[in-house]
């Protein structure tokens, strides 16, 4: 939203220039935005308008001040002079210029790159009229502490019966039907809207109509709408599309209607066709035996907190109605926003955050800079303060150097940002899917904030140089500028700056050692099975050949011996859900001679329906017992394989081979007990698993596991041979899946680690600068020291013990912050405490030792002072 | 004819304060009714005119909250105040005592 972003820049505007200019400007900006209904981009480009203006007006102010009564043009003149002298001494320095406009540069582009990320993903609103209303529907079971995405059907039908929140609420699913006749058959994106999704959504179709509640009835035509940009890309925008049938999966279907441009649901997937999705009427019987994605509308004026409420009440109305099946269970809201970005959020703050640290350590590298170029001003000031001039023409001059200094490295800042923000996007895990990610772009709101932060930058310089000015007033340096010899205020100016530099870079430091840290540990978790060289392909079945549960179970042994026969397979098997993908799915776990009390609800354990090959392909161990055998077929006898959790949970005193339990509501005997492994994460504990055997409920979609070191397509071919019409949805090796999985802190450590070292080596320039201006200023000292006898070596020490003490004071204020901090990173820890000492004193140790090496230059200058030379020039 | 002094305000601030003659307004509502005289002024320009009649004493400002599509926001209002009044009317009589003596002794450039 452009509204927080310009009221925190409007913030940053003069109190006078706030309350008198900006604050009913933006207040009616916002009215007339309101009432037109228009939104973006004109809104966030007049408000960047706004602010700058605001900040122009500011300026010219200030220039009044100098002298109030000068007419315009003198004023104008004024300024033209004082742009010409700033551009004049860019060139004159151009190292000073160059050191700075990197800096800077470094910064803003920084801030900008990642805004621009922050921006697309967590501020841009979604294509779908009042986003803010949308909600997503979830389910936390208070007895495993899990929270999964979907509702159980049963209390779906009743929470939409109940709730008195939402305006409306739909259930959806995301299939991906095999598509037929629109060139080769192939895998879509679908979105599977039980009714009333569309319109909650407000979705106009741009042709044809909507879906309507009939089109969900058993029984009804099988219709369907196409995406438009599906549309426009396999059926070429045919205007005459509607009416005609597609096959879809093994059904046809006749499309009714195309969807709005760029229309998606959820907005970080595709939707190449939408299908009917049709929910009972009255709640089953089962009630958790499907399960349903769901999104609501929130009513006008309620609240998330609000509508969580009710749905809580809800909840504890089915509780008490149901407890066998729903006691622990709670349904909740959240945004639509926060379901779709989840810890990507915490991610992009924590980024935004550590590159904001760089731009203030950037900050003060540069104003450390200005001070030191002060320096050699002193006596420029002093004159033309001597010669008339007042403190507030002095003031306009300064700001206007600062400006130009800060615009050319905003300009710059910009092109890095072009080029940081793609390749952010870039480093971006494949396997994360969230809306915005791919339409990363520096547009107004993105340039606005740029803007804001050169301004801001221009505001600290100014201040920077206001310093020095006052300083040089006050040192009367007309009458001792070239014997000054101490300039103490000036130094402390630096020696505090560069102790705030240190600090700010001590908390980076802190936060990429945390988070590698952490890495490195979750790196070191056991899973419980063997990630390398394990190949994983995705397939659906083709159903209508492969109806009968027999003929699946043929098929997938033919599979499996036909990935085994192929050179260098060791091992194949297959199961639904794949491991460290973050499935959580359950199933409710009963011995039958230690029953549940009537009124409570049996506990659950995870779910997982794999093949014996499967357990081989992962050397998951088995402990007891065996795994599925040939004899066990679909009309067969129901065996079940438990992990050694359930064993010890459920049978901790007795052998649980040849027991019978009832999961969910069928009964399974007990033959095999395999190793625990960490099925949803590597963060999570080992939970108890149940595996049923593939062998004998073979589905229509599953996941083959593969032990070689073969490439994919011998792979893929080889089940071609067997079926050509097996869809291969997905190939990926166990190692990536496993990457996959720890990716999002894979990438915080890395550009955590980028912007500590930048922030290092800032940290580090900034030490060296106020050593060599330190050693400047006391030249004469130093001569004198040594022509009484000091050695190279007291020398060095001098000066080093200068800046360690500075160093050292910031890198305490850096850790007692970083403490703090760490507290933020709570959520991507992992085996790690945010107050680690070994991080907390690794991070002060690298800055010492950075802050060493660039102590030790200027001290061997020092060191190299000649006493005859500098006290002949006293 | 009696003595006239120069009107202390501008025309710009004559035709501000004019407007809330008859009645107390929104700032966008006097910058709407200056426009349709053919005075474009931006919102920071236009408030930062309106924070010198304040400064003055001519005017008064407060805000007040205004509910646009359910969303509350808060609006700059203006009143006049005595001085405002005053200063208008002397100088409604500058520029009347000018057109009386441009019509009583027949100025003009035809």
């Amino acid at each position: 939203m452009p509204d927080r972003w310009a009221q925190w820049f409007g913030r940053l505007l003069p109190e006078r220039l706030r309350t008198e200019i900006f604050e009913p400007a933006w207040s009616d900006l916002r009215i007339a935005h309101l009432i037109s209904g228009r939104r973006r981009p004109p809104f966030a480009a007049h408000a960047a308008v706004l602010l700058i203006e605001c900040w122009a007006l500011g300026l010219v102010e200030a220039f009044r001040f100098q002298r109030p009564n000068a007419p315009p043009k003198e004023r104008l003149n004024m300024f033209l002079q004082d742009l010409r002298r700033a551009f004049r001494l860019l060139f004159r320095e151009p190292g000073f210029t160059l050191a700075a406009v990197i800096t800077l540069a470094l910064g803003v582009g920084a801030n900008t790159a990642v805004f621009a990320v922050v921006e697309a993903v967590l501020l841009r609103p979604f294509s779908y009229p009042e986003p803010g209303r949308l909600a997503i529907l979830r389910h936390r079971d208070q007895q495993t502490g899990v929270s999964k995405d979907f509702i159980a059907m049963g209390d779906y039908v009743d929470l939409l019966k109940r709730q008195s929140a939402f305006e409306s609420a739909a259930g959806y699913g995301n299939p991906h039907p095999t598509i037929f006749g629109a060139g080769d058959p192939f895998r879509a994106d679908g979105l599977a809207a039980a009714p009333g999704l569309l319109d909650l959504l407000r979705m106009r179709p741009a042709l044809g109509r909507t879906l309507q509640p009939e089109d969900a009835r058993p029984g009804a035509a099988p219709v369907m709408l196409l995406g438009y940009e599906f549309w426009q890309s396999h059926f070429g925008g045919d205007p005459h599309i509607i009416g005609q049938a597609v096959k879809v999966d093994q059904a046809m279907h006749q499309i009714v209607g195309v969807a709005a441009p760029q229309f998606q649901f959820p907005p970080d997937q595709r939707t190449d066709v939408i299908l009917p999705l049709t929910v009972p009427l009255q709640a089953p019987a089962q009630r958790k035996v499907d399960w349903i994605f769901a999104a609501a509308r929130l009513k006008p004026n309620v609240a998330i907190e609000q509508a969580n409420a009710n749905l809580a009440a809800v909840s504890r109305q089915l509780q008490h109605e149901f407890p066998r099946s729903n006691q622990g269970s709670e349904y909740f809201a959240v945004s639509l926003r926060d379901a779709l970005v989840g810890e990507t959020r915490t991610a992009l703050v924590l980024m935004l955050a550590a590159v904001g640290l760089v731009l203030l350590i950037a900050c003060a590298n540069v104003a450390n800079l200005l001070l030191a170029r002060s320096l050699s001003r002193r006596r420029e000031m002093a004159v033309r303060i001597a010669l008339g001039a007042g403190r507030g023409r002095l003031l306009a001059q300064l700001v206007t150097e600062s400006l130009t200094l800060s615009l050319t490295a905003g300009c710059a800042g910009l092109l890095i940002a072009h080029w940081g923000a793609r390749a952010l996007v870039a480093l971006a895990p494949k396997s994360l899917s969230v809306a915005g990610l791919t339409n990363v772009h520096i547009d107004s709101g993105v340039m606005a904030f740029a803007m804001g932060i050169t301004v801001a930058t221009t505001l600290i310089f100014g201040l920077a140089s206001a310093l020095a000015v006052r300083t040089a007033v006050a040192a009367g340096a007309l009458a001792g500028a070239g014997r000054v010899t101490s300039g103490a205020p000036m130094r402390r100016a630096a020696s505090v700056l560069v102790a705030a530099e240190v600090a700010l870079a001590v908390v980076l430091l802190i936060g990429a050692g945390l988070i590698l840290r952490s890495f490195s540990r979750l790196l070191a978790v056991d899973p419980g099975f063997r990630t390398d060289d394990v190949l994983t392909i995705s397939v659906n079945v083709p159903a209508a050949r492969y109806r009968d549960a027999v003929a699946r179970q043929a098929l997938f042994q033919r599979l499996f011996a036909a990935l085994r026969a192929v050179h260098g397979v060791r091992e194949a098997g297959a199961a639904v859900v794949t491991p460290l993908t973050g499935n959580h799915w359950t199933v409710t776990l009963e011995r039958p001679e230690h029953p549940v009390p009537p009124g409570e609800r049996p506990p659950e354990v995870g779910w997982q329906l794999a093949s014996s090959g499967y357990f081989r392909a992962l050397q998951i161990p088995l402990l007891s017992g065996r795994l599925a055998e040939p004899g066990d077929r679909p009309n067969g006898r129901l065996v079940v394989i438990i992990s050694d959790a359930i064993r010890r949970r459920f049978f901790p005193n007795e052998d649980p081979i040849g027991r019978e339990v009832k999961a969910g509501d069928q009964k399974a005997l007990i033959v095999g007990v395999v190793g625990d492994i960490h099925r949803a994460g590597l963060r999570d504990e080992p939970h108890a698993d149940m595996y049923f055997p593939l062998e004998q409920l073979p589905p229509f979609s599953v996941t083959l596991f593969a032990r070689t070191r073969n490439a994919a397509p011998s792979l893929q071919q080889a089940l071609r041979s067997i079926e050509p019409n097996i869809v291969l949805v997905e190939t990926r090796s166990m190692a990536d899946i496993v990457g996959d999985s720890v990716e999002i802190t894979h990438l915080v450590l890395w550009l955590l680690a980028v912007f500590a070292g930048i922030a290092l080596a800032l940290a580090a320039v900034g030490i060296y600068g106020v050593m060599s201006y330190v050693v400047r200023q006391r030249t004469r000292e130093i001569g004198t020291r040594v022509a009484l006898g000091a050695t190279q070596g007291d020398i060095v020490w001098l000066v080093m013990r200068y800046g360690v003490r500075i160093a050292a004071i910031g890198a305490a204020i850096g850790v007692a912050t970083g403490l703090a901090a760490g507290r933020a990173l709570g959520s991507m820890l992992y085996g790690v405490s945010p107050a680690d000492p070994i991080t907390l004193a690794a991070s002060a140790s690298v800055l010492l030792a950075a802050t060493l090496v660039a102590c030790y230059l200027p001290a061997r200058k020092a060191a190299a002072i000649d006493p005859a030379r500098t006290l002949a020039d006293w | 004819m009696s003595r006239k002094s120069l009107p202390a305000i501008t025309h710009l601030q004559f035709l501000v304060i004019g407007s809330l003659l008859s009645s107390e307004r929104p700032g966008r509502e006097i910058r709407t009714l200056i426009a349709a005289y053919g005075i474009q002024r931006s919102g920071p320009a236009f408030y930062q005119m309106m924070a010198r009649l304040e400064r003055d004493g001519l005017v008064e400002g407060w805000y007040e909250p205004l509910v646009v599509r359910e969303l509350t926001v808060k609006e700059r209002r203006y009143r006049i105040r005595p001085a405002g009044a005053k200063a208008w009317a002397a100088a409604r009589a500058f520029y009347e005592a000018v057109a009386l003596a441009a019509i009583s002794q027949g100025w003009s450039n035809a």
